[in-house]
């Protein structure tokens, strides 16, 4: 099948990320000015946001090798939101960074673009590319500032570790591909049928592997906190949130078309694998002193929950995971976007050293940023799951599941994990708004609210209590999607 | 052409492994030549000869073209020197020639047989067929692979600057020590 003008008309999300992208590396050619490639790269994610109005009228339709559905849609519109949202917060987050600051929204553009095909892939090439396109422009994110040792350190291991995961996914490919000659999903699952040979179960194992390192399930989470502290602020948010979602939702896919990969064997894994995960994130959360550590295991203990939708594989599984989504990608965008205002070693005053991510940067901040205090709550309470923020909705939605399967081993996962992480979630919010005890040594830029980064964190700690209160409209949106799946 | 298949797979399998086990880098391209060129005999024994002359002229080639550079750079001198002929001893280029060798034995015997139109299944992919192919239906993955490019070259251009970041501006901190290359040699 080749590509035809309405299929380019479907792609325009990714080609107008890719475009702007160019535009933005042409424009630093031509002059290194800060904000206006800021302004370039936030006008080229808010067209690509745009076009998905016209790309949903046009909804269902196959692009060679990548799917335009409601799924692939839905993703698109979470990634571009949290690449916006991390735009942004790069450009309060670099403003007073002495290197060279623009190559950063060209490497986040290119991310995108890779997240974008990622999600609608149907097919292992684009799968493979989408990965490595969302992987690769990551490394550079994570150790941008490579001036600092953890930033460095950062970037190194990611490169290192993801790479191995790469390798495994690629030789998982290679086996399905011996064992089928088939490198698109379809007819994938059409050769394997319902019961996996050897062969077709070391396949789909390895690329499980492979995906489940991107999505630091728990036997390959060790260098999720790492990583997460190390990196620069606005480079951790997007790689908890525009990275995970795109993963999650590609595997979402292969699990709801082929069925070989809800194979029996393959099954128990993944459940055993969603367990340990809940449990093991939610644990190792509980003895972090760093705040951005802390969101790393939370992190990891939230794609230990979304697992268990994707366990269950049936049903509502596909609406469940999608509001899942949206509420931890809120919920995430803010607890990260207020860290990476809070954090930022290049404000005015200091220059370099480590983001200041220690709880102890942030006890009695309620005093001090009253408004920043209050949106990280929400977020964390949001994290935590409870109700009147969207959070709830999203666990409710998950433990629904579970019971309506009657999955009681994963449902209880769910809820032990739950009561540990809400004992952290809580710890950090006493800290918050403990006394003052001394100086601060770094704090957020005065003008916090009129920036543009204030506005981001502030919108999605309104969206989490808006959508935590009145969830229906987002629920629609759902249904929608599974509509177009036809899952 | 199946015994020059299986015997250059072999001999990939070998190499690498030549490759893992090494503990000295040089030693180990060494071996990852051997791999990459047995491996494009094995791509020109499946009737993919185009696959196998880009293997052969971008991995082989490239990979001996940097490996030269590297040493160029290095510029041990005398030292340097004695050390090379300290590492030259049989059982570090034995390996590696023998699995030329066996290549070198298979691809002429290949040619000697009149083999060298055939392949051991299939129809043979010419760089025409490759290319309509990359620019038809796989146009999509073509231009992935471009924005790939692009931003692994942003990624390593950034990250290879040299100086770092200085703290010029503020000025608060220590100027770090710029670590120019040095001049060694003539």
């Amino acid at each position: 099948m080749t590509l035809t003008a309405t299929h380019l008309l479907a792609l325009a999300p990714p080609i107008l990320v890719c475009i702007t992208a160019i535009v933005v590396m042409l424009a630093i050619a031509w002059r290194r000015h800060h904000t206006s490639i800021a302004i370039v790269t936030v006008v080229g994610l808010n067209l690509a946001l745009l076009s998905l109005i016209g790309v949903w009228r046009m909804a269902p339709l196959a692009a060679p090798m990548l799917a335009i559905d409601g799924l692939a849609i839905f993703a698109a519109v979470l990634i571009l939101v949290a690449a916006l949202a991390c735009a942004t917060l790069t450009h309060a987050y670099l403003a007073q960074y002495s290197g060279p600051r623009e190559e950063f929204y060209l490497l986040l553009l290119c991310a995108t673009a890779g997240g974008l095909v990622l999600s609608a892939s149907t097919h292992l090439a684009t799968l493979f590319f989408g990965l490595e396109l969302l992987s690769i422009p990551l490394y550079g994110m994570l150790a941008y500032v490579y001036g600092e040792r953890r930033s460095l350190e950062a970037g190194v291991k990611y490169l290192v570790l993801s790479a191995t995961a790469t390798t495994f996914l690629l030789f998982g490919m290679a086996v399905l591909y011996a064992e089928t000659g088939h490198l698109d999903v379809a007819g994938l699952a059409a050769r394997l049928g319902d019961e996996l040979g050897a062969w077709g179960l070391a396949g789909a194992a390895l690329m499980m592997m492979g995906l489940a390192f991107k999505l630091s399930v728990v036997p390959f989470h060790m260098w999720t906190p790492d990583v997460y502290q190390g990196g620069p602020g606005p480079a951790a948010t997007f790689l908890a949130t525009a990275s995970k979602v795109a993963v999650f939702v590609v595997l979402l896919r292969l699990v709801i078309t082929a069925p070989a990969f809800q194979d029996g064997w393959l099954h128990n894994v993944l459940a055993v694998l969603a367990i340990l995960t809940m449990l093991v994130g939610n644990l190792l959360a509980l003895t972090q002193s760093n705040l951005k550590r802390l969101l790393g295991y939370s992190s990891i203990a939230h794609f230990g929950y979304l697992l268990t939708a994707l366990v269950i594989g049936d049903g509502l599984s596909v609406e469940a995971s999608a509001v899942y989504l949206v509420t931890y990608l809120l919920a995430t965008l803010g607890a990260f976007g207020v860290v990476t205002l809070l954090s930022s070693p290049y404000v005015s005053g200091t220059q370099g050293g480590e983001d200041t991510a220690a709880l102890h940067h942030y006890r009695g901040l309620f005093w001090r940023r009253p408004y920043l205090t209050a949106v990280l709550t929400i977020t964390l309470l949001s994290l935590a799951g409870i109700p009147f923020t969207a959070g709830f909705i999203g666990k409710f939605y998950i433990i629904a599941l579970g019971v309506e399967s009657q999955r009681w081993g994963l449902v209880g996962a769910v809820i032990v994990g739950s009561a540990i992480g809400l004992f952290y979630y809580l710890r950090v919010m006493v800290t918050l708004f403990l006394a003052e005890a001394g100086m601060q040594r770094r704090d957020a830029p005065e003008n916090w609210a009129i920036q543009a980064g204030g506005v981001v964190v502030l919108g999605a700690a309104v969206l989490v209590v808006v959508l935590g209160i009145y969830p229906a409209p987002m629920i629609d949106w759902m249904h929608h999607i599974e509509v177009l799946v036809g899952g | 052409m199946n015994i020059a298949f299986y015997l250059s797979g072999l001999v990939a399998v070998l190499a690498t492994l030549g490759v893992v086990t090494n503990t000295n880098p040089v030693h180990a391209l060494l071996y990852l030549i051997v791999s990459l060129i047995s491996v494009a005999l094995v791509f020109f024994a499946l009737g993919a000869p185009f696959a196998g002359a880009l293997e052969v002229i971008v991995y082989a080639g490239a990979i001996m073209v940097l490996f030269v550079f590297v040493v160029m750079m290095l510029n041990l001198g005398h030292e340097g020197a004695a050390q090379e002929r300290l590492w030259l001893r049989p059982r570090v280029w034995l390996g590696p020639a023998v699995l030329s060798a066996v290549l070198l034995v298979t691809l002429i015997a290949t040619l000697w047989s009149g083999d060298d139109g055939r392949m051991i299944a299939g129809q043979t992919l010419t760089a025409k067929a490759v290319g309509s192919l990359l620019f038809g239906p796989w146009l999509l993955i073509v231009e992935l692979a471009a924005m790939l490019l692009l931003a692994a070259l942003v990624t390593a251009s950034h990250v290879g600057r040299v100086p770092g970041p200085t703290p010029l501006e503020s000025g608060d901190t220590q100027p770090r020590q710029h670590t120019q290359p040095r001049k060694e040699g003539a």
